[in-house]
């Protein structure tokens, strides 16, 4: 049951981006580096993983004339999130609470 | 935040999301303007509606509704303008938030002619939309005074069955009372607690 847990998402930093994200539907690199308190460097490796799984898309853009990068889930990664959150609950359901 | 790769236990993922999803769900707050606004102009225009009809002051009593149109709009435009332009990034319970609103909106905008083409008074109508709009709001934003409000308002519309139209206006100003204007001024007073710095 436990294995059956998606590997990507059982970390605790990856899991995080993945929850903001799925109600924000999308933060800037700043907003999810301070609502996950982590480093740059951290949170950056972690979202190319995402990406590199087709879980979220990186946008570049610019506001005001300064550079920014845009998050967001993609339909796959919000489908990924569901199944792990459907086998979580199993897990518990299954282990009796 | 942790930055080694040690997989998470079930309950350690569990955690997190909760977590998460709780501190985004923060960052989606009310001060309670639009209940404040919309509730004084409810009261004053049902008010000043009863007041105009029983003492057979104006052909057309209603005419103390344009308030809503000629204070309540504009207001609540620039205000949602204003906040439009401070929002960093789109919440899913500031959507839902919106959405229920505009649902809400429609549905009076149906219901009022309607209920009036039909010779009804639209009040009891008005109040079952108003308090489903404003039980959603108070679930959304796990508020319960709004939820009490949107208690007392659909009370006020079951009570309208034993009343004259004349008398509904009465009990919707009351039912603005206790569904905006009270749940308005805990959630100002909340938001305000919540921006005082801790020591």
């Amino acid at each position: 049951m436990y294995q059956d847990l998606d590997p990507l998402l059982l970390s605790q930093l990856r899991l995080a981006i993945m929850s903001y994200l799925m109600v924000a539907q999308e933060a800037e690199f700043n907003v999810l580096k301070e609502k996950t308190d982590a480093t740059a460097g951290n949170l950056s490796a972690q979202l190319s993983k995402l990406q590199e799984a087709g879980y979220i898309v990186m946008e570049k853009t610019f506001r005001n004339n300064y550079p920014l990068t845009l998050c967001r889930l993609t339909p796959q990664g919000m489908a990924a999130f569901e199944d792990f959150y459907r086998d979580l609950k199993t897990y518990f359901d299954a282990k009796g609470g | 935040m942790e930055q080694t790769e040690k997989a998470l236990s079930p309950q350690e993922s569990l955690r997190v999301i909760r977590n998460t999803i709780d501190l985004a769900k923060r960052s989606f707050r009310d001060n309670g303007f639009h209940f404040l606004l919309w509730g004084w102009l409810v009261v004053l225009a049902s008010a000043a509606h009863w007041y105009l009809l029983v003492n057979r002051l104006h052909p057309n009593p209603e005419i103390a509704w344009a308030v809503m149109v000629v204070i309540g709009m504009p207001a609540a435009l620039i205000r949602e303008w204003r906040r439009g332009k401070q929002i960093q990034a789109p919440n899913l319970f500031h959507q839902m938030y919106g959405m229920i609103w505009l649902g809400y909106g429609i549905s009076m905008g149906l219901a009022i002619p309607l209920a009036a083409k039909s010779g009804f008074s639209p009040v009891p109508i008005i109040l079952v939309l108003t308090g489903f709009a404003t039980f959603m709001s108070g679930i959304i934003l796990s508020f319960k005074p709004l939820v009490f409000g949107a208690a007392a308002i659909w009370a006020g519309a079951l009570w309208c069955l034993f009343l004259s139209p004349e008398q509904h206006l009465l009990v919707q100003a009351a039912s603005a009372v206790f569904g905006y204007l009270l749940p308005g001024y805990l959630l100002n007073h909340q938001m305000r607690e919540s921006n005082v710095p801790r020591p």
